[in-house]
């Protein structure tokens, strides 16, 4: 009976334009746009220009200059007057500029003026500023800075897998579009339940020589072996035509998408135990599921999110999903038991949805 | 005679409500018994505690000598079920639809093929074997709704409205299937809300009202029992008074403007009555003995008006 409904649901989900888009299609199209915004990795080769004034042999405005150039992901964009500078600013060409003023005295309050658009979030402005003013210093600084040695080294805390040299961009929208879009697989699972109630499909089933548990089972595991199908496809096209590494093991990725499919197809049976219509399904589960993808960070990084969102964002199984998957795609050497605890986060979410929807199901 | 189904004691309550109260039914093998009744009247809930579809409050289903509750595999493997919806899946070819619902009863592979294309000669859509379901017209549909439910070639066949919303091209197409099998040894419970059909095409009929049955028996029986023959009247005046002037003379029964009246002794007593009471007959017609008036006598309510 099971590989009878899985077979039936693969020729239903054929049929079906709209979820095949919603399933693949929309999840391949976030991951371009995403990884296409945040451009670095793979994209890196077009650094960021800043805009520079200085007056023609002005010294320190030439240091500036030069050490733009020498900063990875900086490149000095020459302005032949301040204010086209500013304009240039103003009219978002440029994400920031560099004025030089000919009397340029910091002892007496003449600074550098850095032109930026003081009302964008901090998280977009403050990497830009302090990489630019951190430029500036190094390069107006008095003690030889060219030759100055490295004073800081980045490393990675005990307890954490040091992270593959080059983390594209694709690093981190393939996992997070993955796993949004993964859980629309619960809107089809209840949208099923529906319409086969309102048809009289779901009469028939109870009419037929199969247990309760059964008819259950077999609307569920077709679901879930779809969700496994398109996290295998979404993970596939990344690897394949993004260039997204996989640092650590494979295993454990597989494990997480099963652990992620279960979790999205049981939550589906908890929708579905609320009853409603078909469109009001179609209406309010999307919803649903978008916040809490937001609150897992699955479109917005977590580590740029106040404490008390990201106290929230536990509640929710995404975010322990996403947090397997970047340990997994990014940190060299993660294995299975590096991700235990989301393993058991999302099996424990899984656990949780399916006794809740069990309870409030009515087969009748 | 076998029994292909026996209803014991049968009921149904939802919280405070009673749907179905407690229900004896033996339907033979071989037979096909119309079920009739209002809405509200218990039919569907009756169906569908038959059929496993339903959980009873109390009582017993028996189908084919199985006790539903104590072999429920066995005992629905007997039973095919024609929901009054359209229980099919639209997206999908006809084929495509009774593989998966012969795939419920364990039949599959080349028996499934030759089920299926048995079940679609039987409802007359061979030819359209292939096609998506909603490029159906409704009566097909319907159609191919009663092949579902015929496609694991069951004892026993419940028919819930089967001929809601079609053409009468279909509607006799339908009458047809069902007469076939009949012959072929299957036993159909069929429920409509048109009169015409169940006399068409019942042996017997069970006419159900306020959650049991009220009669049953054969056509010719309850009509003998059941729809005397009477007159019915239309006045123009206050209706309630003229049905209490007629009551002294016969039974009388009130469908709208309309009293129909089953006169004790002639129906000159009944007239004399209302005109008595200064209201004005403005038609009187003879009523004759079918099984919509036994099943007005019963019930009080005509089937259509309250569907």
């Amino acid at each position: 009976m099971i590989g009878a409904s899985i077979l039936k649901e693969i020729w239903l989900l054929l049929r079906d334009r709209g979820r095949l888009i919603s399933l693949f299609a929309l999840p391949v199209a976030f991951m371009v746009v995403f990884g296409s915004m945040f451009k670095f990795g793979p994209d890196k080769g077009k650094p960021r220009p800043i805009g520079v004034w200085h007056e023609v042999n002005d010294a320190r405005g030439v240091a500036v200059e030069t050490q733009l150039n020498a900063t990875p992901g900086f490149v000095a964009k020459a302005y032949p007057t301040p204010d086209a500078l500013r304009n240039a600013v103003a009219h978002e060409d440029l994400a920031a500029g560099l004025i030089i003023p000919t009397d340029f005295d910091p002892a007496h309050g003449k600074l550098i003026e850095l032109s930026i658009d003081e009302a964008s979030p901090i998280q977009v402005r403050g990497p830009i500023e302090g990489a630019v003013i951190g430029t500036v210093m190094r390069a107006l600084s008095p003690v030889a800075p060219r030759d100055m040695p490295q004073l800081v080294m980045p490393k990675t805390p005990p307890g954490l897998d040091k992270p593959i040299d080059d983390i594209s961009a694709f690093q981190v929208t393939v996992p997070g579009n993955a796993v949004l879009f993964a859980f629309f697989i619960a809107m089809a699972v209840a949208i099923t339940f529906a319409h086969e109630r309102h048809t009289g499909v779901w009469k028939r089933l109870l009419a037929a020589p199969v247990p309760r548990w059964q008819a259950l089972v077999g609307k569920l595991v077709p679901y879930f072996l779809i969700a496994m199908v398109q996290l295998g496809f979404l993970f596939g096209l990344g690897a394949g035509v993004f260039g997204m590494k996989v640092a650590g093991s494979v295993l454990a990725l597989v494990l997480l998408s099963a652990a992620l499919a279960a979790c999205a197809t049981c939550f589906g049976l908890l929708v579905s135990s609320f009853g409603g219509t078909e469109r009001q399904i179609g209406s309010t589960v999307p919803v649903v599921i978008l916040v809490m993808g937001l609150l897992s960070g699955c479109m917005f990084p977590r580590l740029l999110m106040p404490a008390f969102m990201k106290q929230i964002g536990n509640a929710v199984p995404q975010s322990w999903a996403l947090d397997g998957y970047y340990a997994v795609l990014v940190r060299a050497g993660t294995g299975v038991a590096d991700v235990a605890p989301q393993l058991i986060a999302l099996t424990a979410f899984s656990l949780g949805f399916a006794l809740l929807g069990l309870w409030r199901f009515k087969f009748e | 005679m076998t029994a292909m189904l026996e209803l014991t004691g049968l009921g149904k309550d939802y919280g405070e409500r009673t749907a179905v109260k407690a229900l004896d039914l033996t339907v033979t093998k071989g037979e096909i018994l119309g079920l009739l009744g209002p809405n509200g009247a218990g039919k569907t809930t009756t169906i569908s505690m038959a059929s496993g579809v339903v959980t009873p409050t109390r009582g017993k289903v028996v189908i084919g000598g199985v006790a539903l509750a104590s072999d429920p595999r066995a005992a629905k493997a007997k039973l095919g079920l024609v929901p009054q919806d359209l229980a099919l899946y639209e997206e999908l070819s006809a084929t495509q639809n009774l593989t998966f619902f012969a795939a419920l009863y364990g039949i599959h592979g080349k028996l499934a093929a030759e089920r299926v294309d048995w079940a679609l000669g039987v409802v007359g859509l061979a030819d359209r074997a292939k096609d998506i379901v909603k490029t159906y017209s409704g009566g097909m549909q319907r159609r191919l709704n009663i092949a579902a439910g015929l496609v694991h070639k069951p004892e026993l066949l419940i028919l819930d409205e089967p001929t809601v919303g079609v053409d009468p091209q279909s509607r006799n197409h339908i009458f047809e299937t069902v007469r076939k099998l009949r012959e072929s040894g299957i036993t159909v419970i069929y429920t409509s809300y048109y009169m015409e059909e169940v006399e068409a095409l019942c042996d017997r009929v069970a006419i159900m009202d306020g959650g049991a049955i009220v009669a049953l028996g054969t056509i010719g029986e309850l009509v003998a029992k059941y729809a005397g023959k009477g007159v019915e009247l239309e006045v123009t005046g206050d209706l309630d008074q003229a049905a209490t002037a007629a009551r002294a003379h016969g039974t009388v029964t009130r469908e709208g403007n309309v009293l129909r009246i089953e006169p004790t002794a002639g129906i000159a007593p009944v007239l004399a009555a209302i005109e008595a009471t200064g209201m004005t007959i403005a038609r009187i017609e003879s009523r004759q003995a079918t099984l919509e008036t036994a099943f007005l006598a019963l019930t009080g309510r005509g089937l259509r008006d309250v569907a």
